[in-house]
């Protein structure tokens, strides 16, 4: 498989008041095209801070990211944020929808980076928000307006309309019941089964069980990794594999 | 107490930026309120100080007479009613032509001995300023050669008196209560003997004429006693040139222009302190909105909304009592600039003095209000539950219609965005609408002084006849005088003008200007009511006397001189500066019912093609007629000459007003688009996550508070140019002035508003730039 995202020796410390704490410690990891990835690990183990250290959305202390090649951890803010709009989706736990936004502008927000033309950037966001079940009365409605479930799959819709290589996900369900975080999942499990590439942190077994790589990061450190295969729905196997490897990395 | 000082510091440093940015307006507010009562409750009012100190007594006569004998003998009959009085033999020149500037003033001239002048108890005379060393031939001019003539000590002066040349040196400069204003009508100057001994041989069988300083008992009216003694006075020698007025009309004549300048710089200063009151309305209630999320935690651990609402109001409080305290210190550093220009044209001494009225004002203002603001804004903070301040007042209902849709708009995905920011603000955007146009309505105020003070001055509102130049002949010549000035090339349209004092009943008194038919004179505007005089039965009065006696238009007035009276019909009223709002206009048919005109001294006003023609015409007139002609003047260079105070303080005004204007515009969009980042700081974490970039977000920030400023500027552009003459008006019927019609200078406008544009922008990006600091990561993990 063809690696699209490739670090050597990933640093990040934090310094606070003069304390400093190494958050990611020598990360070599790669990260394939058309994969799952799931990364696990205790409550501040640094697994958001390498979700976003990945996306070029946070800069590394030390060591470098290539994307497809390039590397990204030179770039400027400002060429950081252009790579993202050409590559990357996120997917956010606070959903981050701009409030003041309808939901299909909030889309349309994202598409226009991409596609100049509003009429086939309109069409092609009502196709995407349809594809995540946003039901076309919803599409004139605000964020607040939404139940949480719903503005998920906006987050979702925001992060595919621009065909991006690589989606990252940190906690997609967190803040959502087990049925809403579901169809969350499951409109995730649909596009990487459409080819889309996913990075996705949870604490959560039953939504790591989508992934078919795990990646279980303890102290800063990626401490095992586990090749579920393909997710396959109702698969018992598949979990006891999950809780086997979890329970090893001290879960 | 403890407590609230202890979040009061919390607060503060929390808030820094946007609480320095209050600070500043504070600041401004107070200083430039500070500035403008310091202007009228200590410099506006120094010559009138000043004539006290000096004794300047209840008024001043002068007698040139080649007959009458004035001595104390004569003067304690004449002068019954006076307390005491104090007589002064002195040269007197009713026009003389002075150096003034770079220009020359044209000006009655009483030219004193320096001995004698110095003896003096009434209306003492003070050297504000000399060198003792220079001797020879010597001049004490008026302080005001000094103060808007930017003239020197030491400087070579050289006056032409009937052809005779001196040359003199500048000694110093006197401070007098009656001769030190061209406005007043007189200058005093004072030469070393030989120079006066020398201009004593050639001034003519007049000799030396007498001033006459006094005061009157309590019981005496001005009024009375004034035309009984010019009555008397004519009487005794008919042919004798006279004149008594009192200290009020030479301070009025001397303060006026003053006032004028003083009560424009008011008329700005207002705008600015309202613009700057509204910003802390504003940025306080942000304050609060910005901090919500603190208060609900306090709320939370058990502070009560009497506590939060104490450590705001502290800490607010103390920014404005700092501030006041600053701001004012600052307006008494300026004041000796600001103040000496407003201050130029009355000539007096002058140094700034602490006034406690003005720093009262402008201290109570700023930090009253700043009180009244704060705990009218900190009211909702008792309504405030902590858990939804803690959410930061989250909306679980929206019913707003998502204007500007993205795939619809006509315009490009910046420009979408940037309409939505603007329409999702619109309270920073009613404030940023307004407070644009008040600067632009300021600096189209301070345009139209510039224009009118500066590039074109608009004389019709200090004089009552624009004209390029004026000669008067003697009774005897003027047939002539006429015939010859109208043969002179170059020379247009020639009005005949007379002038005299009149009286009404045995008490009041009015200065008459006879034209042959006012209805032709250039400056009409001079009637601000009714209409201009123009039958034999009519007379215009001016709007003050009017009002002081109750007249209206339409009244009869009658009017006397010499044992003639009349009754005439005012047809309307005239503006007027000068001779304390006591002057009268009429056509030559109407003043022959009580005047013989044909006895009387005539000059003629006169336009020229061009400038450079008006002194040879004025030397070819002086050179056929000599003595019979009494009186010549360059108007375009007297004007020039007393105008040159006005220039500088238009521009200084001009400038000020587009420096305080751009700072003020920066400051309101530093508060407005810091409240605006932060209150949006989430959507630019996202907005930067999904791949904006700084530029087009900074960009985005800034453009969406361009289509107001833009409409804000054109629509204020339109209506003040509407609007600006009647504010004017609005504010100059106060000190006199019935009716201003300024020129408005539309290109200044323009280019005005164009520069507020592009320097919107400009500061815009720049504040904008804090969105840079935004890091989508941080603003993602602050959750």
């Amino acid at each position: 498989m063809n690696e699209i995202i490739k670090t050597q020796k990933l640093c990040k410390t934090f310094s606070n008041g003069g304390v400093q704490q190494h958050v990611l410690r020598n990360i070599d990891l790669s990260i394939y095209e058309g994969d799952f990835t799931v990364i696990m690990g205790a409550s501040g183990a640094g697994k958001s801070t390498l979700l976003y250290a990945l996306s070029g959305m946070d800069k590394p202390t030390l060591g470098e990211v290539t994307f497809a090649g390039k590397n990204i951890t030179k770039g400027t803010p400002d060429d950081l944020a252009v790579f993202r709009r050409k590559n990357c989706g996120f997917v956010f736990q606070q959903t981050y929808l701009v409030d003041s936004m309808s939901v299909l502008d909030n889309v349309l927000a994202a598409a226009l980076l991409i596609e100049k033309n509003k009429k086939t950037a309109g069409a092609k966001a009502r196709e995407v928000l349809k594809s995540v079940d946003i039901d076309e009365n919803l599409w004139n409605k605000f964020p607040t307006q939404l139940s949480g479930g719903e503005a998920q799959r906006v987050g979702i819709a925001r992060a595919l309309i621009n065909e991006p290589k690589l989606v990252f996900a940190d906690e997609p369900t967190g803040a959502l019941n087990s049925t809403t975080g579901k169809d969350v999942l499951d409109v995730l499990t649909k596009a990487n089964d459409n080819g889309q590439s996913i990075v996705m942190v949870t604490h959560d077994i039953t939504s790591a069980r989508r992934g078919n790589r795990i990646l279980y990061v303890k102290d800063g450190e990626i401490a095992g990794e586990c090749d579920l295969g393909k997710y396959v729905s109702g698969d018992k196997e598949r979990h006891l594999k999950l809780r086997d490897f979890l329970g090893g990395m001290g879960w | 107490m403890t407590k609230e000082k202890m979040l009061a510091k919390s607060h503060f440093r929390k808030n820094k930026g946007s609480s320095i940015g209050i600070f500043c307006l504070m600041l401004l507010a107070s200083m430039l309120l500070s500035l403008a009562m310091i202007l009228f409750t200590d410099t506006y009012p120094t010559a009138a100080k000043e004539a006290e100190r000096l004794d300047g007594g209840d008024g001043m006569m002068y007698v040139s007479s080649e007959t009458l004998k004035v001595d104390d003998a004569y003067l304690s009959d004449l002068l019954l009613g006076a307390e005491k009085y104090e007589l002064e033999k002195a040269l007197y020149y009713p026009l003389l032509s002075l150096p003034f500037g770079s220009s020359e003033m044209d000006n009655s001239v009483k030219v004193c001995r320096m001995g004698s002048m110095m003896e003096k108890t009434m209306a003492r005379t003070e050297i504000a300023e000399e060198d003792a060393s220079i001797n020879g031939d010597y001049i004490y001019l008026p302080y005001q050669f000094k103060t808007s003539g930017g003239m020197h000590v030491g400087d070579d002066y050289h006056i032409s008196i009937s052809g005779e040349n001196y040359d003199l040196k500048v000694k110093g400069f006197l401070n007098t209560v009656y001769g030190g204003c061209n406005n007043s009508g007189l200058y005093e100057i004072c030469v070393s003997d030989e120079v006066y001994e020398k201009m004593l041989s050639k001034i003519g069988v007049a000799g030396e004429s007498s001033f006459v300083v006094f005061e009157l008992q309590d019981d005496v009216k001005m009024g009375e006693f004034r035309i009984r003694v010019l009555n008397q006075l004519k009487t005794d020698d008919p042919l004798a040139n006279v004149s008594l007025q009192p200290v009020s009309m030479y301070l009025g004549s001397r303060t006026f222009m003053s006032l004028i300048i003083a009560g424009s710089f008011l008329a700005v200063t207002m705008l600015v302190v309202i613009v700057i009151i509204l910003m802390i309305v504003n940025s306080i209630s942000n304050y609060v909105k910005e901090n919500m999320k603190t208060i609900g935690a306090l709320k939370a651990i058990g502070y009560t909304s009497r506590n939060i609402k104490g450590s705001v109001l502290m800490m607010f409080l103390t920014l404005a009592l700092i501030a006041s305290v600053i701001g004012i210190a600052v307006s008494y550093l300026l004041a000796p600039t600001i103040s000496s220009l407003v201050i130029a044209q009355m000539g007096v001494p002058y140094s700034v003095s602490f006034s406690l009225i003005a720093t009262i004002v402008a201290f109570a203002t700023v930090v009253l209000l700043t009180v009244l603001v704060t705990l009218l804004s900190l009211r909702k903070i008792k309504k405030i539950e902590p858990i939804v301040a803690l959410r930061e007042g989250v909306e679980s209902h929206n019913f707003k219609a998502n204007r500007i849709k993205l795939d619809k708009s006509v315009f490009g995905l910046d420009a979408s965005l940037s309409l939505k920011t603007m329409l999702h603000n619109k309270r920073q955007n009613i404030i940023t609408f307004f407070v644009a146009g008040f600067m632009v309505f300021i600096c189209v105020i301070a345009l139209l002084m510039f224009e009118n003070f500066n590039r074109n001055p608009n004389l019709s509102l200090m004089i009552p006849e624009i004209c390029d130049g004026v000669v008067t002949f003697d009774k005897d010549t003027w047939e002539e005088g006429f015939e010859f000035l109208s043969s002179q090339k170059g020379v247009e349209n020639i009005r005949r003008y007379r002038e005299d004092s009149i009286y009404v009943g045995q008490e009041d008194s009015l200065y008459l200007m006879v034209y042959e038919d006012p209805t032709q004179k250039s400056n009409k505007d001079v009637c601000y009511k009714g209409r201009l005089a123009q039958h034999e039965n009519e007379v215009n009065v001016s709007g003050k006397f009017a009002k002081q006696n109750g007249y209206k238009i339409g009244d009869e007035i009658t009017l006397n001189l010499g044992g003639r009276e009349y009754t005439y019909l005012i047809t309307g009223f005239i503006q007027s500066l000068n001779n304390d709002g006591h002057e009268a206009i009429m056509s030559e048919a109407a003043a022959a019912h009580i005047l013989d005109l044909e006895s009387m001294p005539t000059s003629f006003l006169f336009d020229t093609e061009t400038d450079e023609q008006i002194d040879p015409i004025l030397d070819a007139c002086e050179e056929k007629f000599g003595e019979k002609m009494v009186v010549r003047m360059n108007m375009v260079k007297s004007i020039e000459a007393s105008m040159i105070t006005f220039k500088g303080i238009s521009t200084l005004m001009l400038v000020t007003m587009c420096l305080i204007s751009a700072l003020v515009i920066l400051l309101v969009l530093f508060l407005l688009i810091r409240s605006l980042v932060f209150s949006k700081r989430k959507d630019y974490g996202i907005y930067k996550a999904i791949g904006y970039t700084s530029k087009s977000l900074i960009l985005q920030t800034a453009a969406s508070f361009m289509p107001t400023i833009i409409l804000s500027v054109i629509l204020f552009s339109v209506v003040s140019y509407f609007i600006a003459n009647p504010y004017m008006q609005f504010i100059m019927i106060s000190f006199g002035l019935m009716k201003c019609t300024f020129a408005i200078p539309i290109p200044g406008i323009v280019i005005v508003g164009f520069a507020m544009i592009l320097l919107s922008f400009a500061f815009a990006v720049l504040q904008a730039r804090r969105v840079r600091k935004i890091e989508p990561y941080q603003m993602l993990i602050a959750e």
